[in-house]
């Protein structure tokens, strides 16, 4: 049996540690809840303030409109593209281990695509108005306009998001069946009414499994035009290194790569603090980590393009900002997220030794931190040095965008921590189903494994 | 009587009560089967009517593609502003939103056909038995005729130690 | 024939006094906002007077170039805004829409020139300024864009006016503020459709360019200069 068959426990004791969460809450709950509360709320109140003072106290300025909250937009919508990879693709490839990791990696789709969708109302000068985006039939004949990437965000981010939640929320019916059977009270209404009518006939888990089956086909498409969307934001306009036809795929690698180090932090976390050693193995961690380092490759690769393309067009104002990000103002920050997201990933993912969950995590919180900046530096330097001299800036972010960005970091944490609380975070049917595969899933017998058995 | 059902911990004696009572005279379609999680390795696991999802699917994408063109034409062609030197109706950018109302149709599609065809919506369910969700397999019968009830009780307690429930 | 407006700078007259910002800042209803703000980069120039240095000391000579908002045919401003507040009107202006302006600044970041302002707080003027506000043109709330309009209050006006009177219009009557102002006489306006007129006559000139012309945004005011272009 392969490893992860042989430490596969037994279908009672899945139940009972995945349902342990839910069923005792111990003070450091309560305690992490508050503390990320209370940065939650100062975010809120900072936003709240933004909209009463005027857009005055951030650090927003001539020519420089877009700061800390596109970045931020830009940051969360890539982060979101780390469900659908490990779900929709191995599932699609009947890649047995990603079987612990497909709920944890959905819900940060699922929170990560809300968060990032309120930083287009965060950064708009009149977000009371921000329902103008959808297409409603208005006295006033306020319509939006389908030409305009903005209108195209709206319309992918919402796609992606609806089909995301429902990608999330159909596996876990069966779970909510289970929950319901043990709570009481208000407790079981509630999870009897989000467990609909389950029951487990044949054909509900056919209809079940063709269903995910169906959305795991759509969902990939979607994710893919939606980072691709939110590039078209950056090279619709005519700004000196934004006008690039290779944006698209870039941003798309980019959220992939970003996305799969969010993964890897956030089951490291889980594993630690609910005890789930016995689901999450160093395997899944290294195999996510294998996935890193390809998107780490991929990505230095777009990176070399670019830069190397615009370096031979050396046209004044695109090479103006090269060097701007190269050398000059921002070239700290620049050979940082060199650092981040190529040297610490390859080196740590490339040597065998170093793949352990430890190391996996420490690469992964440095392409975190690198790929922010890398959002932070498309955007900010280009835009102070656009082609009159005579109009360039320099950006200064303020209290009030810092604060909103260290909150929607709580605010993942929170969200995912409450949602670890009332829903198990690993798919105990899916789990429980594995050990006993369809005929289809058992291989041949060959010499090296004999017997005919499964590789989960 | 509401039902008659059998809980079996393993799936090969679930098997066999299923075997059984269809060797009883019951029909397929009448015999209730719920497990805890997909047994695709056992034969009841199959016994279900095909599904026509993918097609649903698909007309669903057809429907979003149909009602973005919609959309996109009807509406620009009526307020023809000009912006950017762009054509009118300008099919290029058209192409993302007619794609991701495509891509919505056919979401919701497969949601509303699965909420359907899985009866998840009905007010009035079969039987259920919370011993399913903790790992027990429930093979029944519901509504049995009261001459059969001897027969298929016979049909369950083919393995020893089957709890035989009567509601 | 329908009405193209532009414009046409002659550098060669313009001695850089800023008569035009202080002209279009009382004709537009733009308030002022202070040295401090103005330092964070929130003052909103609609017309502004680009200051540039040439070689060295004592070889040094300035050159001036007003620039306001191009109104430019292939305007990069007016396909992003995802309300349609930036968009194109028949006689060859860039509207600029306030009330459906939800604040994004995705036209502001698109504009080559820069010459798109945001309304980073409500107006405030100090008395007794509030007095010589213009009713002809609104006052813009927080978190809006706003730009140079050709001063259109002043074109509608000049041209119900000469509907009125049942006449065609005369080249040279519609002014802008920033025209009517220059003492230099620097500044034409003028319609782009009508060959004969002074501002059609400047953009044939041989002095005659277009303010980052290779960027394909097709503007239309002519910058005129002996000199040759850096």
């Amino acid at each position: 049996m392969s490893s992860v068959g042989t430490m596969q426990p037994v279908p009672d004791q899945v139940r009972a540690d995945l349902l342990r969460p839910l069923l005792r809450t111990s003070w450091k709950f309560y305690s992490l809840v508050l503390i990320l509360g209370a940065i939650v709320v100062a975010a809120l109140t900072a936003w709240a303030t933004q909209m009463t003072l005027g857009f005055g106290i951030s650090g927003i300025r001539w020519p420089i409109y877009w700061g800390f909250y596109v970045t931020n937009f830009v940051f969360w919508i890539g982060i979101s593209h780390a469900g659908t990879l490990i779900s929709a693709i191995l599932r699609l490839v009947n890649a047995g281990w990603r079987r612990p990791v497909t709920r944890c990696a959905e819900v940060i789709t699922a929170f990560a695509l809300m968060i990032g969708a309120m930083f287009p109302i965060i950064h708009l000068g009149r977000p009371w108005l921000a329902f103008w985006l959808f297409p409603y039939p208005s006295e006033r004949m306020i319509w939006p306009n389908f030409r305009s990437p903005l209108v195209w965000d709206f319309f992918a981010i919402n796609t992606y998001l609806t089909g995301s939640v429902l990608f999330l929320f159909l596996p876990m019916i069966p779970d909510f069946a289970v929950v319901r059977d043990r709570a009481t009270g208000m407790r079981r209404r509630i999870y009897g009414a989000l467990a609909l009518g389950w029951r487990g006939t044949p054909t509900q888990w056919h209809r079940l499994e063709t269903a995910m089956q169906i959305m795991a086909v759509a969902i990939i498409p979607v994710a893919v035009s939606v980072h691709t969307i939110v590039s078209f934001d950056f090279s619709m306009a005519p700004v000196p290194l934004w006008q690039s036809t290779i944006f698209g795929p870039y941003f798309v690698a980019g959220a992939i790569f970003s996305g799969i180090a969010g993964l890897i932090i956030a089951m490291a976390l889980l594993r630690r603090f609910l005890h789930l050693e016995r689901y999450l193995h160093p395997v899944h961690f290294q195999n996510l980590g294998k996935l890193l380092l390809m998107m780490a490759l991929l990505w230095g690769y777009f990176v070399f393009n670019e830069r190397l393309v615009t370096y031979y067009g050396n046209r004044v104002s695109d090479m103006q900002v090269f060097w701007r990000t190269q050398r000059l103002t921002f070239a700290p920050l620049y050979w940082t997220m060199v650092g981040c997201n190529f040297v610490l990933p390859l080196v740590i993912m490339g040597i065998s030794r170093f793949r352990t969950i430890t190391g996996c995590v420490i690469a992964s919180i440095g392409v975190v931190i690198g790929m922010w900046l890398e959002r932070f530096l498309i955007i900010v330097p280009a835009l102070g040095h656009k082609y009159l001299p005579y109009s360039f800036g320099v950006y200064r972010p303020q209290p009030v965008e810092i604060v909103i960005t260290i909150g929607t970091f709580a605010a993942m944490a929170l969200l995912y921590v409450l949602f670890a609380k009332f829903v198990p975070i690993i798919s105990m049917w899916e789990l429980t189903a594995v050990q006993h595969p369809g005929p289809a899933l058992i291989p041949p017998a060959t010499a090296e494994h004999p017997l005919g058995e499964t590789h989960a | 009587m509401k039902a008659i059902y059998g809980l079996y911990t393993e799936g090969t004696a679930a098997q066999r009560a299923v075997d059984h009572l269809r060797a009883a005279g019951v029909a397929d379609t009448d015999i209730t089967i719920l497990s805890p999680e997909p047994r695709e390795d056992l034969a009841f696991s199959h016994m279900h009517p095909p599904t026509y999802m993918w097609w649903f699917a698909c007309l669903g994408g057809l429907i979003g593609c149909a009602t973005a063109i919609a959309l996109v034409y009807i509406t620009e062609a009526s307020w023809p502003l000009v912006v950017g030197g762009l054509p009118i109706v300008a099919w290029w950018p058209n192409l993302i939103i007619m794609f991701e109302l495509t891509m919505l149709g056919a979401i919701a599609a497969t949601v509303i056909t699965l909420v359907v065809s899985a009866g998840l919506a009905r007010t009035r369910q079969g039987i259920y038995d919370p011993e399913v969700s903790s790992g027990s397999i429930l093979v029944g019968v519901e509504r049995p005729a009261l001459a059969a009830i001897a027969a298929y009780e016979q049909a369950l307690s083919t393995t020893p130690g089957a709890r035989i429930k009567k509601i | 024939m329908a009405h193209k407006w532009g414009m046409a700078a002659d550098l060669d007259r313009c001695t850089g006094c800023g008569a035009c910002v202080t002209a279009c800042h009382a004709e537009n209803n733009i308030s002022t906002v202070g040295a401090e703000q103005a330092a964070r980069g929130r003052a909103k120039h609609w017309i502004r007077v680009e200051r540039y240095w040439e070689g060295e000391f004592p070889d040094v000579h300035m050159k001036f170039r007003p620039v306001m908002c191009q109104q430019c045919d292939n305007a990069p401003c007016e396909p992003v805004c995802p309300t349609y507040a930036s968009h194109h009107t028949p006689d060859g202006l860039n509207a600029q829409v306030y009330n459906r302006c939800i604040g994004t600044r995705y036209c502001a970041n698109a504009c080559p020139y820069n010459v798109r302002f945001f309304d980073f707080f409500n107006p405030s003027w100090e008395k007794p300024l509030h007095l010589q506000l213009n009713p002809d043109v609104s006052l813009r709330e927080v978190g809006v864009m706003e730009k140079c309009t050709f001063c259109v209050q002043r074109i509608k006006a000049t041209a119900i006016q000469a509907e009125a009177e049942n006449r065609e219009l005369k080249d040279g009557e519609i002014k802008p503020a920033c025209v009517q102002t220059c003492p230099a006489t620097a500044l034409v306006f003028g319609d782009l459709n009508d060959p004969g007129s002074e501002v059609s006559r400047l953009a044939r000139s041989p002095r005659g360019s277009k303010l980052l012309e290779d960027l394909g945004t097709l503007p239309k005011v002519t910058y005129l200069s002996k000199q040759t272009q850096p």
